[in-house]
C-alpha cells in the first residue's frame, strides 16, 4: 500500500481516476485509500476543507481530479456549507459526502444540492466502490 | 344572582374560532362558558361542548336572552347576528364581535401553535443532539474496525497486518470507552442511598488521579479545605465528577497554569470549587457545555459526555454545578451539594 501523498499519476499502471478523500479522521482516510486503492484509483488525502485546496494546488492535481469524497463535519463548517466550499473551487467536480450522521434529512438536501451520494460509515468496501464508479461513469456520459 | 369573581360567556359560533375561544375559556379559571351556538348542527366546536358539559343549540337568539350573560363572544362571521345581539341582548351584557374577537382568535391560535412548536422543538433538542450524537461517535471507529478487519482477512504483508491491527484496538477502545461513559447513568446510585462523605479526602483522591496528567508540565496545585467538611451523595460518583472538572481543567491550561481546589460551606450546602487558569470558554459555548456530546476537543479524544454526567450527578443528589469563564483568564466550577453535619 502506498503512503505516498503524490497522485503519482505517470508512474507505474494506468490509473482509474483521481480521487480526494476529505476527514479529519487519519484512520478513516486510510480506510477509503485502501478501499479505493485495491480498485485502481489514485487517492489523495487530506483533513480538511483548506487543506484540500491546498494539496490541489500542487503540482497538476487539480486538473486531474475527478471526485471527492468528504465528511461534512468539519472544525470550522458543516453541513451545506463545506458543498458549498468545494462547489466555490471546483464546479465541476462530482461529491460524494461520507459521515458518520444517518440524518435522512440531512442526505435528502445534500442530493437536493447535487451531490452524487450520500454514504454512512460503516459503509461496505463493494458499496464505496460501487458508488464511485457509478459517480465517474455518469460523469463522463455527461462530459462534464 | 351575578357573582362578581366569576364571568358568564356565551360563544356564538362553533367553527374554528369557536373551538379555540371554548378551548381557552374553558381553561380560564373564574370563566364559565354558558353556551355555544351554531346554525350548523356539525360545527366542530359543538361536538366538543357536548363531551364538556355545555349546553349547546342551534338557535343564536336563546342564548343572546340568556340572563346572567356578561358577555357574548361573536365568532360568527355573520354581521346579521351583531344586529340580534344588540336587539335581544340585556343591557348590561356587554358583546365582542367583528375585529375584537377575531384578534381574540388570532391570538389565542397562535399561542396553541408556538406551543406544539415549542414542543416539538425541545423534543428534539434533547433527541436529536442525543442520537445522531452517539452514532456519529461510534460510526466513525466502528468503520475503521470493519474495514480494516476486512482488508486483514486477505492481506499478507506482515507488517501492514500488525499496524491495521493496532488501529482496531484503537477504534474498539474508543466504542468501549463511549458505552461506558453512556452507562456509567444505568449503573448509578439510587439518591436514597446518599451518605456522608468526607469531601477533602475524595478530592485528593481525585487529585491524585488528575496528576498522572500534569506530570511532565508545569502546573501548580493550590488546595484550600474546610475542616471536616461532609456532603450528602455517593463517594464513587463524587470522585468521578471531581476527576471530570479536573481533567477538563488541566487540559485547559495547555501545560501552563494554576488549579485551584477550595472547599467550604454556606447555609445548607457544602461547596467545592475547581478554578483554572486556562483558555477559559466562550460566551456562545456556556450554555452548550452541558450537553451531552458537546467537546471542542479533536475527533477521538473527547466523548463530551464528561459534564454532563457530572451536572447529572449533582442534581441528582439535590445539588447544583454552575460555571464562571473568562475568555483567556480562566474558569471556575462550583459544585453545590447537601451539608451533611460533620462530627
Ligand atoms: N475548565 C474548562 N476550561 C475551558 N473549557 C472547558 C473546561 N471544561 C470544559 N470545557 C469545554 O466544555 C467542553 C465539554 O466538556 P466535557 O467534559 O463535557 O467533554 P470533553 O472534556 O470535551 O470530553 P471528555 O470529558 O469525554 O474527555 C470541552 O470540550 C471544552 O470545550
Ligand atoms: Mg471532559
Amino acid at each position: 500500500m502506498s503512503e505516498s501523498n503524490s497522485a503519482g499519476m505517470f508512474s507505474g499502471r494506468k490509473s482509474e481516476g483521481l480521487v480526494l478523500v476529505v476527514d479529519d479522521e487519519p484512520d478513516v482516510r486510510k480506510v477509503v485509500r485502501m478501499t479505493l486503492e485495491k480498485s485502481g484509483y489514485t487517492v489523495l488525502e487530506a483533513e480538511d476543507g483548506e487543506k484540500a485546496i491546498a494539496e490541489m494546488k500542487k503540482d497538476e492535481n487539480s486538473l486531474l481530479l475527478s471526485l471527492i469524497i468528504t465528511d461534512i463535519r468539519m472544525p470550522n463548517m458543516n453541513g451545506i456549507d463545506v458543498i458549498n466550499y468545494y462547489r466555490k473551487e471546483w464546479p465541476s467536480v462530482p461529491l460524494i459526502v461520507l459521515t458518520g450522521f444517518p440524518d435522512m434529512d440531512m442526505a435528502t438536501s445534500m442530493l437536493q444540492h447535487g451531490i452524487a451520494d450520500y454514504l454512512v460509515k460503516p459503509v461496505e468496501a463493494e458499496k464505496l466502490r460501487s458508488s464511485v464508479s457509478k459517480t465517474l461513469e455518469k460523469r463522463e456520459v455527461h462530459g462534464f | 344572582m351575578n357573582n362578581t369573581d366569576q364571568t358568564n360567556i356565551v360563544i356564538l359560533g362553533a367553527g374554528k374560532g369557536g373551538t379555540a375561544l371554548l378551548d381557552l375559556f374553558t381553561r380560564l379559571p373564574g370563566v364559565t362558558v354558558v353556551g355555544i351556538s351554531d346554525q350548523n348542527p356539525a360545527a366542530p366546536a359543538l361536538e366538543y361542548a357536548k363531551r364538556l358539559n355545555i349546553p349547546i343549540t342551534q338557535d343564536p337568539v336563546q342564548l343572546i336572552r340568556h340572563p346572567g350573560t356578561h358577555l357574548i363572544v361573536n365568532v360568527t362571521g355573520d354581521p346579521d347576528i351583531n344586529e340580534q345581539v344588540n336587539t335581544h341582548k340585556h343591557p348590561e351584557t356587554e358583546m365582542l364581535g367583528g375585529a375584537a374577537s377575531k384578534v381574540l382568535w388570532d391570538l389565542v391560535q397562535d399561542e396553541s401553535q408556538m406551543q406544539a412548536q415549542l414542543f416539538q422543538a425541545e423534543k428534539l433538542a434533547g433527541m436529536g443532539t442525543f442520537a445522531s450524537g452517539i452514532a456519529h461517535d461510534i460510526n466513525n471507529p466502528l468503520y475503521i474496525l470493519l474495514a480494516f478487519s476486512e482488508n486483514i482477512l486477505e492481506e499478507t504483508d506482515l507488517p501492514t497486518i500488525h499496524k491495521q491491527a493496532r488501529s482496531i484496538i484503537a477504534a474498539g477502545k474508543r466504542i468501549q470507552s463511549i458505552s461506558q461513559k453512556i452507562t456509567q447513568y444505568t449503573r448509578a446510585a439510587k439518591v436514597q442511598d446518599a451518605v456522608s462523605i468526607n469531601v477533602n479526602s475524595t478530592l485528593d483522591e481525585a487529585l491524585n488521579i488528575a496528576q498522572f496528567a500534569t506530570m511532565l508540565q508545569d502546573i501548580s496545585i493550590i488546595r484550600n479545605y474546610e475542616d471536616n467538611l461532609e456532603v450528602l451523595a455517593n463517594s464513587e460518583e463524587l470522585f468521578q465528577v471531581f476527576v471530570n472538572l479536573m481533567t477538563n481543567a488541566i487540559h485547559a491550561m495547555e501545560g501552563k497554569g494554576t488549579l485551584t481546589v477550595t472547599s467550604y460551606h454556606e447555609d445548607s450546602f457544602g461547596k467545592i470549587s475547581i478554578a483554572d487558569t486556562g483558555s477559559g470558554i466562550p460566551d456562545e459555548n456556556l450554555s452548550k457545555i452541558f450537553e451531552p456530546f458537546f467537546t471542542t476537543k479533536p475527533k477521538g479524544e473527547g466523548t463530551g459526555l464528561g459534564l454532563h454526567n457530572a451536572r447529572a450527578i449533582i442534581k441528582k443528589y439535590r445539588g447544583d454545578l454552575s460555571v464562571e469563564s473568562t475568555i483567556r483568564q480562566g474558569t471556575t466550577f462550583v459544585i453545590e451539594l447537601p451539608y451533611a453535619t460533620s462530627k
